[in-house]
């Protein structure tokens, strides 16, 4: 009797740690036969690293698995794929340069390869999707390759299978076979743990939800006992405990960016937005959402294919060394890669993109530019012995800082912050927050990207809200609150 | 089959045209025996060629090739001068060639270094061992056996023809048929979903290396036979000549796009490009610009296509 009872899978207390972050704490899930389990949660809640724990790619530093109640060990993807875990992946995880078949039966090849076509052949069908199995995954759509994910997935016979967002490719009638497939699976007594950020999603095909935050379990719910509303809360769950001393913006001044139903070469469409002179405006959205995409068509990075983009309502040309002229500032997410030249000095990184507005007639000298670095050195607090360190040996924080000084020095007065604080401790944090407010009191103005929605909350006077690669909304400051830019940011419809 | 069929290529049309021009204005060019000398110069290249073209599919390169090869004829030499038996001095040579490719995949897989980095190493360490074992002197005195065989004829077809045939069935057959060439298009493809699917891909690619350096090692074996001494800088710069003919064959240096039939008419062009060259009596450091000139005039070739 209780051996019917028991999930087919089942983990508990699972816990996670990269160095300085606690990835998944004490997470517990159990999923059974038959059943479709929604996991939720926001950016970086733990989901994609409990998915990694559970197909072996990674170790959890504490817990255990159980399968039909007896605890198993899953120290590789082999032990995992043995014991029926299967997983498609966001990323997908196709050979561009391989046919269909050998891409289903990678690493389980067949030895008689009309078997392995028409075994190939027999899954396709089943999914109602007509591609011939010789045909090279590189010929193929990207809707097609996120059905060959999911026929892999399928192939290997699991009884336990995660999804991870598999609809984010597919239109409505592709998601549509796909969920009647997911019908199917669960008659057959497949678990399936399925992952998404589109609310209609969960609603529709879940049997029970597990919402995940910072690491944890939120709660675990039953679909008809609960509301979107609900949901988002659990997802958001805490109070936001700090502005940073931010003075908000009372009155803003005239418009310095804006684009004009803006569309560009790298996906995004028809986005308008804007910004004025002293504020600190948020963009935020999911991964994938289209942030950093907008950031670049604005930039010049990327090529604009519809609409326009305004500086001081002059229109502003696809070059970004021409943006850098006209002052706007980039720091980028990378600011390893992007932002910083890390085997040169403070001094150097400092200068190097002011130096035309610094030197006009291109004569460097030396005592001017020593001033110059001083002067950024203390108005930013950049914690280094000598201007001459290099910045690879500083703190992320104060890297950060360099590349926002290399900007006010080249004379920005429009600067985008691509998730300004990944990777620095919360002391630095602070610290930033009040750079930022330094520069807009002084009359810039701030696009900020954040995945974390407490400081898009404590922080922006206002904020857009992207989704599908446009923008699904702009916040006012009074209606700027975590459940808000969720529910603008997921999909409900 | 992943992708041994394709449209027709550009390098295709420009084989075609050089064999043309030459024909019409090296007027030695088109007769039976320099057509066969063609085919004993490039049986060497496709040698190096075929599993260069597997080590580009991975994303990486092998410098060293040309010297392993070297070293290796220097060792097959020595062993013969030594009066040890062909079999054993080919041994010898497959052997020094196969530990060269290995130190090759283990600093790339296994240490992480850049395979140009790597590779180069290699390569001075192969060329300074055969300098040393020779006093930077030929090595002559290696009996007839080896000569011999490389003499012999089947059907009036050479014997290192014959070899070069033999080694593009073997490396056919191990791309497209087998569980190895599958995983050289993995590496090279998406080599994160072959370690997902609990592949050990490090040891399969330093297995592609390993086969580089045999290949390297095999070589000798020609090399050494048609000019019947062992001589440590004989093959410097193959490895160019190789890298040159996979890149005109078609072979991209990302996302494991390779094509062996390809690399067969890369060699060819090289081999054609070289001896017409020299038919037509150009100085032979112009003949180093053309290939490089070759290289160019291939790829613009395929991506003018490419956006038509």
């Amino acid at each position: 009797m209780k051996v019917d009872l028991a999930p087919l899978i089942e983990m508990r207390g699972i816990s996670k740690a990269f160095p300085g972050v606690r990835a998944l704490e004490d997470v517990s899930l159990a999923v059974s036969a038959g059943e479709v389990h929604m996991l939720v949660g926001q950016n970086g809640a733990g989901k994609s690293t409990l998915i990694k724990v559970l197909c072996g790619a990674h170790h959890p530093d504490h817990g255990e698995f159980l399968i039909d109640g007896n605890a198993v060990r899953i120290h590789s993807v082999a032990d995992a794929r043995r014991l029926g875990i299967a997983v498609i992946f966001q990323e997908f995880s196709l050979v561009p340069f391989l046919n269909v078949a050998q891409n289903i039966f990678l690493g389980r090849e067949l030895r008689d390869r009309r078997r392995m076509h028409s075994e190939a052949a027999r899954i396709l069908e089943m999914l109602g999707i007509q591609i011939d199995t010789h045909t090279l995954i590189d010929k193929l759509g990207v809707a097609q390759q996120q059905m060959i994910e999911i026929a892999k997935a399928l192939s290997q016979n699991a009884r336990i299978l995660v999804m991870d967002e598999p609809t984010a490719a597919l239109s409505e009638h592709e998601i549509a076979r796909l969920f009647e497939r997911i019908r199917k699976l669960q008659q057959d007594g497949i678990a399936i743990i399925y992952i998404s950020h589109r609310m209609r999603e969960v609603f529709e095909i879940g049997n029970r939800i597990t919402v995940l935050r910072d690491g944890r379990v939120a709660a675990s719910l039953i679909p008809s006992e609960t509301s979107v509303n609900e949901l988002v809360r659990l997802m958001v769950g805490r109070e936001v405990d700090t502005t940073y001393g931010r003075h908000f913006c009372e009155r803003p001044g005239e418009i310095v960016l804006e684009t004009r139903a803006l569309g560009s070469a790298n996906g995004i469409r028809e986005a308008s937005i804007h910004v004025r002179k002293g504020e600190i405006v948020g963009l935020a959205g999911l991964v994938g959402a289209g942030r950093t995409e907008l950031v670049r068509a604005i930039f010049g990075a990327d090529r604009t294919t519809h609409g326009e983009v305004l500086l001081d309502g002059k229109p502003l040309k696809d070059d970004p060394a021409n943006s850098v002229n006209c002052g706007v500032g980039l720091v980028p997410e990378n600011r390893k890669t992007e932002g910083l030249a890390l085997i040169r000095s403070v001094h150097d990184n400092l200068l190097v993109a002011g130096l035309p507005r610094v030197f006009p007639n291109r004569s460097y000298r030396f005592g001017k530019a020593v001033r110059i670095v001083a002067g950024l050195i203390e108005r930013l607090r950049i914690a280094t012995p000598t201007p001459l360190r290099l910045t690879r040996f500083l703190s992320g924080g104060n890297q950060q800082k360099v590349v926002i000084g290399k900007w006010l020095n080249a004379g920005s007065r429009f600067f985008i912050f691509d998730e300004p604080t990944r990777g620095i401790d919360v002391g630095s944090k602070a610290e930033i927050f009040s750079l930022l407010d330094n520069i807009v009191s002084q009359g810039a103005a701030v696009l900020m990207i954040s995945s974390e929605l407490p400081e898009i909350v404590a922080v922006c006077d206002r904020a857009y809200v992207m989704r599908d690669r446009t923008i699904a909304g702009e916040l006012q400051r009074s209606d700027l609150t975590e459940e808000n830019i969720l529910r603008l940011a997921m999909h409900h419809g | 089959m992943a992708s041994a069929t394709r449209r027709i290529p550009g390098i295709a049309w420009l084989l075609g045209a050089l064999v043309i021009f030459f024909s019409v204005f090296g007027a030695r060019f088109a007769s039976m025996p320099n057509l066969i000398n063609i085919g004993n110069q490039s049986a060497i290249l496709l040698l190096l060629a075929l599993p260069m073209t597997l080590i580009i599919m991975t994303e990486g390169l092998d410098l060293s090739m040309g010297a392993v090869l070297g070293l290796s004829g220097v060792v097959l030499a020595l062993l013969l001068v030594d009066g040890h038996s062909l079999p054993l001095a080919f041994a010898g040579a497959l052997g020094v060639g196969t530990l060269f490719g290995l130190a090759n995949g283990i600093l790339v897989v296994t240490m992480g270094m850049p395979p140009f980095v790597a590779t180069l190493g290699m390569l001075g360490v192969a060329q300074g061992i055969a300098l040393v074992m020779t006093d930077g002197d030929s090595i002559s005195g290696i009996g007839s056996a080896l000569p011999a065989i490389y003499a012999t004829r089947w059907l009036g077809i050479p014997f290192a023809i014959l070899a070069a045939v033999a080694a593009y069935a073997v490396f056919h057959f191990l791309l497209y048929y087998t569980r190895i060439g599958t995983y050289v298009f993995a590496i090279g493809g998406n080599r994160e979903a072959l370690v997902l699917a609990g592949v050990p891909a490090n040891r399969y690619h330093v297995l592609i290396y390993a086969i580089g350096g045999l290949m390297a090692g095999g070589s000798a074996f020609l090399l050494t036979g048609r000019m019947s001494v062992g001589h440590p800088t004989a093959a410097i710069g193959m490895e160019f000549d190789a890298m040159v003919a996979v890149i005109v064959g078609g072979t991209r240096l990302e996302r494991g796009d390779g094509w062996l039939p390809g690399t067969v008419l890369g060699v060819l062009t090289v081999g054609v490009l070289k001896n017409g060259l020299n038919v037509m009596a150009v100085p032979s450091s112009l003949q180093i610009a053309s290939i490089g000139l070759l290289v160019i005039v291939a790829l613009l070739i395929d991506s003018l296509r490419g956006r038509s």
